[in-house]
């Protein structure tokens, strides 16, 4: 250092010095073990997505090779015959059914939610809700599907009775037996309390972050309180929002015990007619049929984790590169 | 505005020097002894007032008149007048503009409602339900000679507990270093891949439960002809716990201020030294915030325990044998329908439910004497 300056005084015409290389790499040992064990903790996160993928599809291969596409699309599970017919169409869909039906319930009360907790509460009313809403997203699922099964059922089964009732000549509230148990409906209700809180705190955390000068110069330029929310605020906040409810749906997509417990599984398969007592849920079919599997069928299960894990993986993947780009503060 | 101000009267000074007093008293000018918008207005107020008692009784009125069933009578009476009434208040207050803010309001307290509602009867069953089959004995002994119908007096969950703590344990002793390192290698290093890491790390929270457990299955289980037991259970525990460790780790860490860490370097320490001895005590209470948060998200997982452990009626230590958890135990008594049998699987569900309440204050306690907590939101830009 010393000696460039002195070059460079004495003689100011000669060819500048070489730019000295900087590095931020780690130079010494200790400091490349400190780093390589990061670097081989965050590949391991990866190794551990992978191994998942390769195991499960390493089991099913044969099925998937036995069933060919139909194992996805066809609607029925017989291991009585020589060859076994696995199919999950009906469970897959029904997965889906009710993690939109969940999504569908669950939106608009989140957002009112997250609304009322970041905008309108008295800072200590908000304070304890943001607590509650979050002690709630990490209440087991098994918890849920209890009081699903004993608590929440008869009183779903009662709206969806009235439902049926009242509107029962569309139909998606159609019912063909007037049996109320069971339905997409009530594991619908039952998905959107646990998603609730998931999208409830993305929804908060990005309102929380808002820059109140928009909104303040919302009001100021003569804007009411719901112009603000609707031509301001959301339009903001719509980004993570969506990656929010993406999260629950990836949830809802995987929810398994309290499914298990409040839905009835029927082959037979249900396109939206969500107030008749069968529907399916690939996770819950996984978890009821493990027990008594004959060899063939846990391979159709494993094939089923398999089916389900990608689906959840690819939602979770758009919901999480969403969310991260409209939390630019997180970076 | 106080430059302009003082450019201002520099200008006037120039041109008029009678003036200058006038710009200057602007900024003085005397606070009103009655703030406007603090003055009661008692029509205002009984509107208000109005507004949001009468259609709540009248709606209770006519659905006791009628005996209208309370769900229709909600809907389709209580909320229409609500709103009707709602709006009259607004736009009779704030003009046309009230009537939009009204509806808003009804809309927000309803569905906010809604979820305190769902959610406060989820915890009130659990705690009045579970409190029935509460006692010493309920917690301390196990589930050995106990059939569905056997009375509450006897057996308990004492095993599950036991179990459960051992093998979220056992999780968690090797889960909490690697989320953190992976948290280190998000926020303490620049390499290339981190966005992916990060992405796919938050990806594996969704990761379905069941499938942990399948994957488990398949691969040692079916795959190396290991039998059931606990600690393949806590292997199926650590995938659903990673992204909770890793994601809070990484959060306290990113609130360490960097002025830290580079007066650290620039002492001249190791990189790995300046992590151990100013990052890591700086970021400690959201470390162990992350360990708890971590630990409250694997407490009740069923799936991948009824597929890896099989459950178990004696007390044992053993975790290569199988073993009771308490999430099994709430599902292999919710399967029998017996009265008793439900009690005892409300008395657990408390039980877990008391565990992730104690974690969840514990991480609040911490967190909030420390230096990395989360500040109230901060003004970007």
């Amino acid at each position: 250092m010393t000696r460039t300056i002195g070059i460079m005084s004495e003689a100011p015409t000669s060819a500048p010095p070489s730019r000295r290389k900087l590095s931020t790499k780690p130079h010494s040992v200790a400091d490349r073990v400190f780093y390589g064990l990061a670097r081989s903790a965050a590949y391991g996160a990866i190794v551990i997505v992978g191994l998942i993928l390769v195991f499960l599809l390493m089991r099913s291969s044969s099925t998937f090779a036995e069933q060919g596409v139909g194992f996805v699309f066809g609607s029925e599970w017989s291991t009585a015959g020589k060859k076994p017919v696995l199919q999950i169409g009906p469970m897959l869909w029904g997965s889906m059914l009710v993690a939109i039906i969940g999504v569908i319930f669950a939106v608009p009360m989140s957002i009112a939610t997250a609304y009322f907790i970041e905008f309108m509460a008295p800072k200590r009313i908000a304070k304890i809700a943001t607590v509650i809403v979050d002690l709630l997203a990490a209440i087991p699922s098994i918890v849920v599907g209890l009081w699903g099964v004993m608590v929440f059922t008869p009183v779903a089964g009662h709206w969806a009775e009235l439902l049926n009732g009242g509107l029962g000549w569309i139909p998606i509230f159609g019912s063909s037996t007037h049996n109320f148990q069971g339905t997409p409906f009530t594991a619908g209700w039952i998905v959107a309390v646990m998603i609730v809180p998931i999208i409830t705190s993305v929804a908060r955390e990005i309102f929380s972050q808002m820059d109140r000068d928009l909104i303040n110069a919302c009001l100021a330029l003569g804007g009411s309180k719901s112009s603000s929310l609707f031509q301001v605020i959301l339009p903001t906040a719509s980004g993570g929002i969506v990656g929010g409810v993406l999260l629950g749906l990836g949830r809802a997509l995987g929810e398994t015990v309290a499914i298990f417990f409040v839905l009835n599984l029927s082959f037979d398969i249900n396109w939206g007619a969500i107030l008749e007592n069968k529907g399916g849920s690939v996770a819950s079919l996984i978890l009821s049929k493990f027990g008594e599997a004959t060899p063939a069928e846990i391979g159709g299960l494993m094939a089923a984790g398999l089916v389900l894990f990608v689906i959840t993986l690819l939602v979770n993947w758009v919901a999480a590169i969403i969310v991260n780009l409209a939390q630019p503060w997180r970076r | 505005m106080t430059n302009d101000a003082k450019n201002l009267s520099d200008e006037n000074a120039t041109v008029n020097p009678a003036t200058l007093a006038a710009p200057l008293e602007m900024g003085a000018l005397p606070r009103p002894a009655v703030e406007p918008w603090k003055v009661p207005n008692p029509t205002r107020t009984t509107k208000v007032a109005l507004a949001s008692t009468i259609p709540g009784l009248l709606a209770i009125a006519l659905t006791l008149l009628f005996s209208i069933d309370p769900a229709v009578a909600m809907i389709l009476l209580f909320l229409p007048l609500q709103i009707i009434a709602s709006i009259w208040a607004g736009r009779n207050i704030y003009g046309k503009k009230g009537q939009s803010d009204a509806l808003l309001v009804i809309f927000t307290v309803f569905f906010s409602t809604f979820v305190g509602v769902l959610l406060v009867s989820l915890i009130w069953s659990v705690v009045v339900q579970g409190l029935k089959a509460m006692s010493w004995q309920f917690i301390s002994q196990n589930n050995i000679y106990i059939t569905p119908t056997t009375s509450l007096e006897y057996g308990g969950v004492g095993h599950a507990v036991l179990g459960t703590l051992m093998m979220v344990g056992l999780s968690t002793l090797v889960t909490v270093p690697l989320g953190i390192m992976v948290a280190v290698y998000l926020t303490e290093t620049r390499e290339k891949p981190r966005g992916a890491v990060r992405t796919l790390v938050q990806a594996m929270s969704g990761l379905p439960s069941v499938v942990a457990g399948l994957f488990v299955y398949s691969a040692l289980i079916v795959g190396l002809g290991l039998g059931y037991a606990g600690w393949l259970g806590s292997l199926a525990l650590i995938p659903l716990m990673l992204p909770t460790v890793a994601r809070v780790a990484e959060e306290s860490l990113r609130l360490v201020p960097q002025e830290l860490r580079n007066g650290a370097l620039a002492l001249g320490a190791p990189a790995y030294r300046a992590f151990l001895q100013v990052t890591l005590p700086a970021a400690r209470s959201g470390l162990i915030t992350a360990m708890i948060l971590g630990v409250a998200r694997v407490i009740g997982e069923t799936a991948p325990l009824i597929l890896t452990v099989n459950n178990t009626n004696s007390t044992t230590v053993d975790i290569s044998q199988p073993m009771a958890a308490l999430p099994t135990y709430i599902f292999q008594f919710i399967a029998n329908s017996y009265d008793t049998s439900v009690q005892r699987a409300w008395g657990a569900a408390l039980v877990v439910l008391i565990l992730v309440t104690v974690l969840f204050t514990l991480a609040r306690l911490v967190s909030r004497t420390n230096v990395t907590a989360k500040k109230p939101s901060k003004k970007r830009k």
